[in-house]
């Protein structure tokens, strides 16, 4: 019997129905929206970040000669491969063009380009040995352009951890320095590299042609790694590598890490703010739409209690129902709220967003918790009407 | 007769009208809240992200190719290039020198510390450094503004201090060193006493510094009135191709490119203004930070505009919902109307005429509370003010009047569709 009823009065008055269904689809709608971009946001942003250079950087400690091959190894090794989203490594050495004197970086390019989304080549990346890239200044220096072939002489071989400090002038491999600018190789120029740092007045090379250049093999000045962490767990990570790997020093770069933070916090709080008010407006429709239910249907309500209902079946049949549109309303709003999501990811990150189960289920739950409380007051009205003065005014 | 039927509709049946008058109240606020943040996100993106430091370097001409290179005895005297110190507030004086939000200039030197056997880098720069520019305005420049990341134990010092320092935590954990010790610096002209009054953690190269006033580090390496670079903190807009070409050969605009160009705050435009009003300088944007900053504001903004579009969407939904169900509840004054013999097109311009008077009190109501609304969402979101503008007020004006007008058109067919006796007798 109280199905009956109830169904009756959900088909009964249709246009009514649709707009409280409507009112808390809309705002379920948004707040899934927001929910799943919430948790999605920050990893998408992240991954973009770290195409855009390291976030830990780990050095030859202090005293200690250059990295050697096993090393880089052993600090690959206390990373999981998954946070992991590049690993380059620089091997410096000074050298001259046209008898100027510049510092030559090698590197694995084909690493280096997924890594320095930043560096802006004019030209194209070598993509094989015996291909450079010459930085912007030192193209402006000596008259050079993309396609241009260049001789690079070694004049000795810079080990220090820091290429800055010319202090350090030993040799790593503990030979006897070689007699300077006597090797020589001959390089096409594939590009023209600027960053406004540094790397504007360096010449760019596959690792293979320095190692060549220098004949020392295996080792590394600089590990630059990109590792998709927040900067708490980077500043431990870093603790980490100190510890467990011998002659090495891993820094965090702060300063990315801390932007970027900021940044997240102010667009969680936007997010918030924004369900803040989408929840108020939809309990404010829900609220008014169940009000003029009530108040539509006082003379029904009025005989029923006529015919003997009590309070308690009255104000049941109404929070069902306004429950009923919760629960479909909500079921409306998680499939659109997902669609609306994905889109928005879509067209800013060229990614989706990952559907979640459990979050559909709150939005479904909120929903309905957000009928009933709307429908609070209309049903205490609803109860309270008495049925001689509505009766007698039919 | 008109009239005052309107006039009565609106007197009489308050409650009806109120609720109609606070739903366009709520719409007007919450698009004018929403639309003022949509407006203003580009800027509070870009102004967060200035934190993130120095995106210009400025170089004296020569050292830009000579600076990087070392280990090679005939360069050491390349790197007596210098920018002057006089001319460092010309920053504050270029097309957009609003968005240069903060700068520093430096000056690097060795020097050997008492008990210490390596020399150690010592950097000197402004800290608040106060300017007065020629256009009669005041600035403020220095590493306060500029390195707001650093952590700091212990306190900022002033440019005044002739004999404070602040240290880097690593050269001070190597050394013992702790708050309120004292060292002795000899630097290439004379020698002084500091008292460490700061600690420095900054995970970058300060950590292994000391860091003093400008004037003490140029009176230690006897280079008065010398800089070797200045490091400028801007608000830029990202790069896009115009940016990428001219940063390469500003001569290869066209005329109208160039002014195009120069007229919009590209770290390349910007530090091309920089180059202009110093000699021989050269002012070279840092991609790394430039690109960043950029990535993060165009998604950033993407983000949020879409977000608050999207609310703004859901709030036009959700009054137009209202509205619908608000005109519904006048089925039985309407019968009533028609049954004494009100025309189809009578009951229209009454009800649109109500809304339209109804609507307008609630949307000036609306408006004020949503400048109030903005400010909230401004300061706890961006932790800034929200500029009010009067493009929003027309925008939230239209919008109103559009979704009230709109929403209550399917409740006014359905009420000249209704049969008075119908109506009236109830069902």
């Amino acid at each position: 019997m109280a199905w009956l009823m109830l169904r009756r009065s959900l088909t009964r008055r249709r246009s009514r129905v649709l707009i409280a269904v409507l009112a808390v689809a809309i705002g379920s709608t948004t707040i899934f929206a927001l929910a799943l971009l919430a948790i999605d946001i920050p990893r998408h942003m992240s991954q973009d970040m770290r195409s855009l250079g390291a976030n830990l950087i780990v050095l030859p400690a202090d005293g200690s000669p250059a990295l050697s091959a096993s090393t880089v190894e052993e600090i690959k090794g206390v990373l999981t491969d998954s946070e992991v989203v590049s690993v380059v490594c620089f091997r410096y050495a000074n050298v001259r063009l046209n008898q100027q004197p510049f510092l030559a970086a090698g590197t694995d390019l084909a690493q280096a380009q997924k890594a320095k989304g930043y560096w802006d080549v004019e030209g194209d990346w070598p993509d094989q040995p015996g291909q450079v890239l010459i930085g912007r200044d030192v193209a402006s220096l000596i008259g050079l352009a993309p396609g241009d072939t260049v001789t690079v002489t070694l004049t000795q071989a810079v080990t220090a951890a820091d290429p800055t400090d010319p202090s350090d002038q030993t040799d790593p491999d503990g030979q006897a320095p070689e007699p300077p600018a006597e090797r020589s190789a001959r390089l096409s120029v594939r590009g023209i590299l600027t960053t406004g740092g540094n790397e504007d007045g360096f010449v760019v090379m596959d690792l293979s042609d320095l190692e060549r250049l220098t004949l020392s093999f295996d080792l590394v000045d600089i590990v630059e790694l990109s590792i998709d962490r927040d900067s708490a767990s980077l500043a431990e990570l870093a603790q980490t590598i100190d510890r467990q790997v011998d002659q090495v020093s891993a820094a965090p770069v702060r300063r990315l890490a801390h932007s970027e933070a900021d940044v997240l916090a102010m667009l969680r709080s936007l997010l918030a703010l924004v369900a803040v008010i989408v929840l108020a407006l939809t309990l404010i429709g829900v609220a008014t739409t169940m009000m003029a239910v009530v108040t539509e249907r006082r003379a029904e309500i009025a005989l029923r209690k006529a015919l003997g209902a009590d309070q308690r079946s009255i104000a049941w049949e109404f929070q069902c129902e306004a429950m009923v549109l919760g629960l479909v309303g909500g079921l409306l709003g998680a499939g659109l709220g997902f669609g609306l999501a994905q889109a928005i990811s879509q067209s800013v990150f060229q990614r989706g967003v990952a559907f979640s189960g459990w979050l559909a289920a709150v939005t479904v739950a909120a929903s309905v918790l957000i009928a009933y409380l709307a429908s609070r007051q209309p049903v205490r009205r609803a109860t309270l009407v008495d049925p001689a003065l509505v009766l007698r005014e039919e | 007769m008109f009239w005052r039927m309107l006039r009565g509709a609106l007197t009489r049946r308050r409650g009806g009208r109120g609720l109609i008058a606070c739903t366009t109240a709520l719409g007007a606020s919450v698009a004018t809240a929403l639309l003022g943040v949509v407006f203003d996100i580009g800027d509070k993106v870009s102004a967060e992200l200035s934190t993130y430091g120095a995106n210009i370097v400025v170089l004296p001409r020569g050292a830009a190719v000579v600076g990087d290179l070392y280990g090679d005895d005939q360069l050491a005297a390349g790197r007596t290039a210098a920018l002057r110190e006089d001319e460092v507030a010309q920053i504050k004086t270029i097309f957009w020198a609003f968005n240069v939000t903060a700068f520093s200039p430096f000056l690097d030197a060795q020097v050997t510390v008492t008990g210490v056997e390596r020399p150690v880098d010592l950097v000197g720069s402004w800290f608040a450094h106060h300017l007065d520019l020629p256009s009669g305005e005041h600035a403020q420049a220095g590493l306060i503004d500029l390195r707001s990341w650093w952590e700091l134990e212990g306190g900022w010092i002033a440019d005044q201090d002739t004999d404070l320092a602040l240290v880097g935590t690593k050269l001070a954990a190597s050394q013992g060193w702790g708050l309120g010790d004292r060292v002795t610096l000899q630097g290439a002209a004379r020698s002084a006493d500091f008292r460490i009054a700061g600690l420095i953690d900054s995970g970058g190269a300060e950590d292994d510094q000391i860091v003093v006033p400008l004037a003490q580090a140029q009176a230690l390496s006897g280079r008065t009135g010398q800089v070797d670079r200045i490091e400028v903190a801007a608000l830029t807009t990202p790069d896009n191709d115009l940016a990428r070409r001219a940063a390469r050969n500003p001569a290869s605009l066209s005329v109208s490119e160039w002014e195009t160009w120069y007229c919009t705050a590209y770290a390349s435009s910007i530090a091309y203004q920089i180059e202009e009003v110093m000699t021989d300088a050269v002012a070279k944007p840092q991609r790394q930070i430039t690109e960043s900053q950029g990535t993060i504001l165009n998604k950033t903004s993407a983000i949020m505009v879409l977000v608050a579009l999207l609310a703004l969407a859901a709030s036009a939904l959700a009054i137009a919902n209202l509205v619908t169900a608000q005109v519904m509840e006048r089925s039985a004054e309407i019968g009533l109307l028609k049954a004494v013999g009100a025309t189809d097109s009578a009951v229209v311009r009454l009800i649109l005429a109500e809304l339209t008077l109804v609507g307008l009190a609630g949307g000036v109501i609306g408006y004020g509370l949503g400048l109030g609304l903005s400010q909230a969402i401004g300061w706890t979101v961006f932790d800034s003010a929200i500029t009010p503008r009067p493009a929003v007020a027309a925008l939230v004006a239209l919008g109103v009047a559009a979704v009230v007008l709109i929403a209550s058109l399917p409740s006014i067919r359905l009420l000249l569709r209704l049969r008075p006796a119908d109506v009236l007798h109830g069902r």
